[in-house]
């Protein structure tokens, strides 16, 4: 089926499956940073935009993305760069895996709420599972960005 | 796992629609699509509704209109959702997994699933809540749940009587991200109570025996009742008795929280 959307802005047309998710086009088209930790809905690692909402591309289907605006961490760079600085100064990275999926959920965080509390920061984050962190230096680095030019 | 389908469709009108899930039994609605991709079943022609504005909250005076397409992010985070039940409903549906995911999963997809661990469900059992379905029908979401056997139609939307009152919604989970143990969902409007338990592990039923016993004032004998009228089952990571003992308490605690 012909899909055509914006992937960062540019505006694509591709040929995907009725069937294929999200991430699985993604990924085909070289957006490797697309992770797909569980493929069961659960872990958040594959999160993108779609109409700056984010959403978990191993289970949306491509198709349905028809005329929207898809965003990958490759749309958000300088965000990210700022983002990985605090990961950084927290050691709140280990292998990385979960890291893409992560800043995009930041992104979101960051629209939704002017000033989240420490409770909504959680909430928001519950569906981005990490194995290697323990997630308090990851929660240490999110506040440090968020208080950032305050 | 992944669904399978051969063809992707978007429906023109719900005639259309229902014509098309009339016409194999192996065409199917899809709307979040995510409890689909869960089963990994295999379809013919998947059926799009996205065209048809069911994914609209509307509010009148009495009632709330929830389209089936709303997802479940959009549902918990309307202002007059919020205000329902004391702010239980929206807390409620925002227990299921992450906001990512709840960006996806709809309304419908949730009802029309009558899944036995849903906390949508259990948080709407206890409001007076109508389902409605094309061709035209209309349950009280309690009739729905008990239909039995497969539903026939496309549900369109949820209408919510809009009532004043206090709420409570208790997920017991063994970790953030998990289905409940059992979920525990009460709301107290015009001096009645409602008791709603699901994932027992059966989908959510109202205690009627325990709302009674609520309303005359004897909370502890609700909490017991609650927990021995309804059917309880063992299951992989609990027992029908803790499942119970659970039900005991948080219903207990619930009702001493909706009439503070
Ligand atoms: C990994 C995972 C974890 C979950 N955890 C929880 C949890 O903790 N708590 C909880 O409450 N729920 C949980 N759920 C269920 C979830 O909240 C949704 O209820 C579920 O995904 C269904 O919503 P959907 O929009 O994705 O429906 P779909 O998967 O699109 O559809 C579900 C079923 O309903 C049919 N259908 C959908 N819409 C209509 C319609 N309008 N008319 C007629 N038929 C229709 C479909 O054909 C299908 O059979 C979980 C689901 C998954 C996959
Ligand atoms: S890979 Fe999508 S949620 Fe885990
Ligand atoms: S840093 Fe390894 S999964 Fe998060």
């Amino acid at each position: 089926m012909k899909l055509q959307f914006f992937l960062n802005g540019t505006d694509v047309v591709w040929d995907v499956r009725p069937d294929e998710y999200l991430s699985n086009a993604l990924r085909r088209h070289g957006i490797f940073s697309i992770r797909v930790g569980c493929d069961e809905s659960i872990c958040g690692s594959c999160t993108v935009l779609v109409d700056e909402k984010p959403v978990l591309s191993c289970s949306v289907l491509a198709i349905t993305v028809n005329g929207k605006h898809v965003t990958t961490v490759e749309g958000i760079q300088e965000e990210v760069a700022r983002l990985s600085h605090f990961f950084g100064e927290e050691g709140a990275n280990q292998c990385s895996y979960c890291g893409s999926g992560m800043a995009i959920i930041i992104h979101a965080l960051k629209k939704e709420y002017k000033n989240p509390t420490d409770e909504q920061i959680r909430d928001f984050m519950v569906g981005n599972i990490c194995r290697c962190t323990g997630y308090h230096s990851q929660f240490k680095a999110i506040k440090a960005y968020l208080a950032e030019g305050k | 796992m992944s669904l399978r389908a051969n063809n992707y469709y978007k429906a023109t009108s719900l005639d259309d629609a229902y014509q098309k899930l009339k016409d194999n039994p192996k065409n199917a609605i899809i709307a979040g699509g995510l409890w689909m991709k869960k089963t990994g079943l295999s379809y013919e022609t998947l059926i799009d509704l996205s065209e048809l504005h069911l994914n609209e909250i509307k509010v009148n005076k009495d009632e709330i209109h929830v389209g089936a397409l709303v997802t479940l992010r959009d549902f918990e985070t309307n202002p007059e959702i919020k205000k329902l039940n004391g702010g239980a409903t929206s807390f409620g549906v925002s227990e299921v997994v992450g906001p990512a995911f709840r960006n996806t999963a709809t309304i419908g997809g949730s009802i029309f699933g009558r899944f036995p661990f849903s906390d949508v469900i259990a948080s709407l059992l206890p409001l007076d809540v109508t389902v409605k379905l094309y061709p035209e029908q209309s349950y009280s979401l309690e009739e729905f749940l008990n239909i039995k056997g497969k539903v026939d139609g496309i549900l369109t939307e949820i209408v919510i009587k809009k009532e004043e009152g206090k709420g409570y919604f208790h997920k017991v989970k063994a970790t953030s991200l998990d289905f409940a143990m059992v979920n525990i969902s009460i709301s107290k409007r015009n001096n009645k109570h409602y008791i709603a338990v699901g994932s027992r592990p059966l989908v959510a039923s109202l205690a009627r025996k325990a709302m009674i016993e609520a309303d005359k004032g004897d909370f502890k004998e609700a909490a017991r009742l609650a927990a021995e009228e309804l059917s309880y089952l063992d299951s992989n990571n609990i027992s029908k008795a803790y499942r119970q003992d659970l039900v005991k308490v948080y219903v207990l605690r619930g009702l001493e929280e909706v009439n503070k």
